[in-house]
């Protein structure tokens, strides 16, 4: 089964597995990346809240 | 400041480009030791930048508290320290799996990995003395002495000593300039990237030290201690 699968990856000739897969680690970087500002934003959003809960 | 917008959304422009292009660039090919690895540059090297220019506004805050006495200068102080102390923590576990691939070992006591590794211990010791004092006016002004002194051991350990002997790092004795930014030394190519890292990264790590600046103030104004 995950040899059949790995086969299928290998058969791709899409953009992620060119130039050594470089892609493919690029957009997992990415998607990190991405991940951590939404956290770092969503928290920034709850510390506002409560700066104008305190506020009132 | 604290709450503004648009430095945050640059911050994630520059790493979302630094992140992406980071990776595409076309990076010079030397000899075969190094290859794509150079690519860390743009990763493990402004964590370092970053560390200097965040510990560099906890002293200036430190210095600030010294004056005025001012429990919200302390409070910056010592979140920029914390997160300048995470950044050379990051720089240093990414150097050591750097130097593990490049140089075969990720511990081969270089004097800049050494320097480095000292100049954190001293940081250490702030959180240690921070956490040892329970009058906060006294720990104010305690941790805002060491923090000027050990921004100053930064000298020594990082930008003098590591110069004066041979070094794997770029920039030791017999090899001129900078360690770390060699204007001469990078192709055009990678300036491209690594002047926006420097900055992206150092942007998010104001943003992570403004959260705990926050959150700490709402922590003081509630005990009414502003």
């Amino acid at each position: 089964m995950f040899q059949l699968l790995q086969a299928k990856a290998v058969d791709n000739s899409g953009i992620m597995v060119q130039q050594g897969k470089i892609y493919l680690v690029m957009t997992i970087v990415t998607i990190i990346l991405v991940g951590l500002f939404i956290y770092v934003a969503s928290v920034d959003k709850k510390i506002t809240a409560l700066e104008n809960n305190a506020k009132d | 400041m604290l709450r503004a917008r648009w430095w945050k959304i640059l911050s994630i422009i520059l790493l979302v480009y630094t992140c992406t292009y980071g990776f595409l660039v076309k990076v010079p090919k030397l000899d075969d030791r190094l290859q794509e690895s150079i690519r860390n540059f743009f990763f493990h090297v402004p964590m370092w930048f970053g560390m200097m220019i965040l510990l560099f506004v906890s002293l200036v805050y430190a210095i600030k508290y010294l004056r005025a006495a001012n429990p919200v200068h302390d409070t910056y102080s010592m979140a920029y320290a914390s997160t300048g102390l995470l950044f050379g923590f990051l720089g240093i576990v990414t150097g050591a799996f750097w130097a593990n691939y490049q140089w075969g070992s990720p511990w081969v006591g270089d004097p800049k990995q050494n320097g480095a590794a000292i100049a954190l211990l001293i940081y250490f010791a702030y959180f240690v003395l921070r956490g040892s004092l329970i009058d906060t006016e006294k720990r104010a002004r305690l941790s805002a002495v060491y923090n000027i002194f050990s921004f100053f051991m930064l000298f020594p350990t990082l930008w003098i000593l590591p110069r004066l002997t041979e070094s794997l790092h770029p920039g030791g004795q017999g090899s001129d300039g900078n360690p770390g930014l060699n204007g001469k030394d990078m192709s055009a190519n990678m300036r491209t990237v690594f002047y926006p890292a420097v900055i992206g990264w150092t942007l998010l790590g104001v943003w992570i030290s403004t959260l705990h600046i926050r959150v700490q103030l709402l922590k003081l104004k509630k005990e009414g201690l502003l």
